[in-house]
């Protein structure tokens, strides 16, 4: 972060070596202590686990203060728009905190099934990785346009989004509002990835947004 | 001094049904912001079939720009003799080599009528550049079985990967000697360091697939590769100069 000029950010849990995701939570709880506001912590839970994935929803959202959902349909291997996703969105919308969803991985979180759950929770923010699309053709474009038009509490973020024409498009589209700088640190390398945002065409007051101030409102940091 | 940059993947079509235009003017514009001095341009979609005017379209765009804008020609593999024709025709225009998209053309790679377009390429002593990454008839693997039936051809591999397949795209480059690697759109600085230390710095060039995708961004990604000078004068420029100039 330091060597980007990156001042907060989101933490998200990664898949740990043991599939503990109860302490994965616990292991970036203890990182948002230890690091003086810099950072902000979001909860990972596995859907597939049903009542246990419920449990350490609420344990990591009520007990150790963790700010929202963190969702990896290709790490856990489900489908995004599985009905059974819902059971772990519902008590993060009862919360009234976000939901990001790892997007773009093939068969399980494409831009339109990411929409597809948007649009069962109308009153949940859903941020999606990757520009909700991993395609080197820019063939997912089109589907992330069309689920950012019929899923007005969609997000999405610039992570690894190589086409700039489609970051500066969404924003003349969609609004600023609607878009989010990241990093996926340490998959993607930040001093590269914030100058997706800084070099676009944007204009100041949009870049401020995507920056920060969408991240502090989403996030209510 | 400022580094030479040669941009070995520049796009430049007309294309209302998706609403990407990219003209040669916004090539050499981006191309200025970025400091790149020469840049190798292509169309988006194939000839003879969907563009059949794509050598006019490129031949007219690199005139607009002496010395600044060389083309390679994308070419259907399934137009047979037709497509044969097209790409003798590219050379003749001076183009400095072929593109090809197997995710449009839906053509193997490795199929007899791919095979034949990437030889006649290699006669005139120029490389093939292929789309290469994530989607199947894509992927380094698929694309080296054409390297391993063509090793008097230069093999390209555009954007070397991707987003999932960079490793193999290296692995495959390790493999056969005339692959190279191209770094385009995918979004690791540190695996151009690596496949410069795997393969040599010979067989890795600097592209951006503008001018929708910023080519600024890109020369700040090999930057940030962390290469000595001399490796990063040939990913910027040497090898793309070597490849272009020993075109006949």
């Amino acid at each position: 972060m330091d060597a980007a000029g990156i001042e907060r950010a989101i933490a998200c849990p990664v898949k740990p070596y043991d599939y503990d995701l109860r302490a994965a939570n616990e292991i970036v709880a203890e990182a948002v202590a230890a690091t003086g506001g810099r950072l902000t912590g979001v909860a990972r839970v596995d859907p597939l686990r049903g009542d246990a994935a419920r449990r350490d929803l609420a344990y990591a959202l009520d007990e150790l203060g963790l700010r929202g959902l963190f969702l990896h349909p290709w790490e856990e291997t489900y489908r995004i728009a599985d009905r059974v996703v819902d059971r772990v969105v519902e008590p993060a919308g009862e919360r009234g905190l976000p939901v990001i969803v790892a997007a773009g991985y093939p068969l399980l979180s494409e831009a339109l099934q990411v929409s597809a759950l948007a649009r069962r929770f109308p009153e949940v923010t859903f941020i999606a990785t990757n520009g909700l699309q991993l395609n080197i053709s820019g063939l997912g474009q089109i589907d992330a346009e069309l689920a950012l038009a019929e899923a007005d509490n969609l997000l999405l973020q610039t992570a690894g989004v190589y086409r700039e024409d489609f970051l500066e498009g969404v924003v003349r589209r969609f609004g600023a509002e609607r878009m989010l700088f990241a990093s996926s640190y340490p998959l993607l390398d930040p001093r590269l990835e914030i100058k997706r945002v800084e070099w676009a065409s944007f204009a100041d007051a949009d870049r401020v947004l995507l920056l920060g101030a969408n991240a502090e409102r989403v996030f209510r940091t | 001094m400022a580094a030479v940059i040669v941009d070995a993947h520049l796009h430049v079509d007309d294309l209302p049904a998706l609403g990407w235009k990219l003209d040669a003017e916004t090539c050499v514009r981006r191309m200025d912001e970025a400091g790149i001095a020469r840049g190798v341009v292509m169309t988006i979609v194939d000839a003879p079939e969907v563009n059949p005017n794509a050598l006019e379209l490129l031949a007219e765009a690199c005139a607009s720009f002496p010395g600044r804008l060389e083309a390679f020609a994308r070419i259907h593999p399934w137009y047979g003799d037709e497509a044969v024709a097209v790409l003798e025709r590219a050379f003749e225009l001076g183009f400095k080599g072929l593109k090809l998209h197997p995710v449009s053309t839906i053509a193997h790679p490795a199929d007899d009528a791919t095979l034949r377009l990437i030889r006649v390429a290699a006669s005139h002593g120029a490389p093939t550049l292929f789309h290469c990454g994530d989607e199947p008839l894509a992927t380094p693997y698929a694309i080296a079985q054409a390297a391993a039936a063509c090793p008097e051809a230069s093999i390209i591999l555009g954007h070397m990967g991707g987003y999932f397949h960079v490793d193999e795209a290296i692995e495959v480059a390790e493999r056969y000697e005339n692959v190279l690697l191209e770094t385009s759109a995918m979004p690791y600085p540190a695996k151009i360091r690596e496949a410069v230390e795997r393969v040599g710095p010979m067989r890795v060039l600097y592209a951006s697939d503008g001018p929708a995708c910023s080519p600024r961004i890109e020369v700040e990604k090999v930057r940030l590769a962390g290469l000595r000078p001399d490796e990063e004068a040939l990913v910027f420029a040497g090898n793309a100069m070597r490849i272009l100039d020993g075109v006949h």
